[in-house]
């Protein structure tokens, strides 16, 4: 189950969820009011957890209710990008 | 210090009935299902750019049969002897047995019952040669089980996460094959049935069998943990009837040590190593680890390493064999139990200071060096600012080097 960033991280932008994060699935555009978590990538560490100084990071199966929709919005940010780069190229 | 019985392991405590696992439910056979994400049992499956890495994991080769391991575990028992000899001293038999396989390559080796608990209960895998299938029940009458570790060279180690340490991790997972085939061969040829345990063809978990032979404890890392040469034993088993002595459990203080060090917590890359205390899985009370995590970083690394081994390398008892050494061991091990945080605080501060908190090194060997940075690849997200050349996920990534080592020329 990925982790998602939730509301308290709109405006705020810290970024240290970005150096804890070991796989680099956490991604932000200048324009975005938000960071996003890959859920594809994530590897559910919770490496992100302690380091976000808003604690806007929660387990998806523990997002509080009211902001049940930031699962949606995060899973959603990725399904914009190019195709995606899993396949590994064989030698 | 030997423990005289299993109930005072002190990392490892039995509290409860523990069930038989099934050997379909531990990580490589869920990577290959796809349980662990897509992008892993792709990594998985596609050959290595490492021709190390290659010869050393069936799955990561173009071609099996240059896979020294996968040979291995499709080959066949042989029959056992008709002609068995008597063993009239068990006690001389057991020492002869583990003199025999230090000549086969082990570097510790102890013996316990087979306790059917550390059987796995179902068969991952499927072995023509040996007429095993996936699926089917596993059942190892066996009454003894040889537990054996073969070491990890420590400079070789130092490079970890490299092609160095994958090369070096993978020659110890051949070296087990070819020891744990030899001693099964050699007891079966004795006239006793014997079943060599590699990390090919597993059937039975070898930590907790080490655990129960004494060869060290059970570690806040998961892994087994011996005094000498610290959690960098490639661990093996061979399974027998031959009348035999066992060894009992050891106290050389990696409770007290574990409970204060927290180096591999630390250092940990993907934050699967608990700063906390036990929990009970299964019935045995111990640290227990986020394998599902530490598995899934690899799948994003392939371009510079591929078997992780931060937590070993950065471990307090992973030092050369040397005086200091095992006076630092003695130190901890000596005292009684309730003295030896006296001991133990000094001496991983002294650990933190050489070795830093978070040890790293530099290493070169051949035509590789464990610095080496792949180029980066471009994000997934058009535009993205983290991942840029100025981006935070970049300075993140530039760990400092205490240590500069070269091995070979």
């Amino acid at each position: 189950m990925p982790y998602v960033i939730a509301k308290p991280c709109i405006n705020v932008k810290d970024g240290a969820c970005v150096e804890a994060c070991p796989v680099g699935c956490i991604h932000c555009r200048e324009a975005d009011e938000q960071y996003y978590i890959d859920p594809e990538d994530c590897i559910d560490c919770g490496l992100c957890i302690p380091v976000c100084p808003v604690h806007a990071i929660f387990p998806a199966q523990k997002l509080p209710g009211k902001w049940e929709s930031f699962a949606r919005k995060n899973a959603g940010y990725f399904e914009m990008r190019e195709p995606s780069t899993h396949s590994v190229k064989t030698l | 210090m030997a423990a005289k019985n299993e109930s005072q392991m002190r990392t490892a405590r039995i509290v409860g009935p523990q069930e038989r696992v099934d050997d379909r439910d531990t990580p490589h056979p869920r990577v290959a299902r796809g349980e662990l994400g897509e992008r892993l049992r792709q990594v998985r499956s596609t050959p290595s750019k490492d021709p190390f890495r290659r010869i050393s994991v069936s799955t990561s080769a173009t071609d099996p049969n240059n896979c020294f391991g996968w040979i291995m575990g499709n080959t066949p028992d042989g029959a056992v002897s008709p002609q068995r000899m008597e063993v009239p001293d068990p006690a001389r038999m057991s020492e002869k047995i583990k003199e025999v396989a230090k000549f086969f390559g082990a570097d510790v080796v102890g013996i316990t019952y087979l306790d059917q608990a550390y059987v796995y209960s179902h068969r991952a895998r499927t072995s023509q040669a040996r007429g095993e299938k996936a699926g089917e029940e596993i059942d190892i009458p066996h009454r003894f089980a040889i537990c054996m570790g073969i070491a990890g060279d420590y400079e070789m180690y130092k490079a970890n996460p490299s092609r160095i340490s994958d090369a070096e991790y993978g020659l110890g997972n051949a070296r087990m094959c070819f020891s744990s085939f030899n001693l099964a061969a050699y007891i079966r040829e004795m006239g006793y049935p014997a079943l060599g345990h590699h990390f090919i063809r597993m059937d039975v978990n070898p930590i907790p069998l080490a655990v129960m032979a004494g060869l060290g404890e059970l570690g806040r890392n998961g892994l087994l943990i011996n005094g000498r040469y610290g959690p960098r034993l490639h661990l093996y088993v061979v399974t027998t009837d031959l009348p035999l002595v066992v060894d009992h459990p050891v106290d050389i203080g990696v409770e007290d040590v574990c409970k204060r060090c927290m180096k591999c917590a630390r250092t940990c890359p993907s934050g699967s190593i608990p700063f906390g205390g036990k929990e009970v899985h299964n019935g045995v009370e111990r640290w227990r680890i986020n394998v599902d995590s530490c598995y899934k970083l690899r799948a994003f690394h392939t371009d510079k390493w591929e078997t992780c081994l931060t937590c070993i390398q950065s471990c307090c008892y992973n030092k050369p064999d040397t005086w200091w050494h095992n006076l630092a061991l003695w130190l901890i091990e000596a005292p009684p139990i309730f003295l030896r945080p006296l001991f133990v605080k000094p001496l991983v501060w002294i650990d933190d200071l050489i070795w830093g908190k978070k040890p790293s090194y530099r290493v070169k060997w051949l035509d590789y060096d464990s610095t080496y940075t792949p180029e980066a690849k471009p994000c997934k997200v058009p535009g993205c600012k983290v991942h840029g050349p100025d981006g935070k996920a970049k300075k993140a990534q530039a760990a400092k080097r205490r240590f500069s080592v070269q091995i070979g020329t």
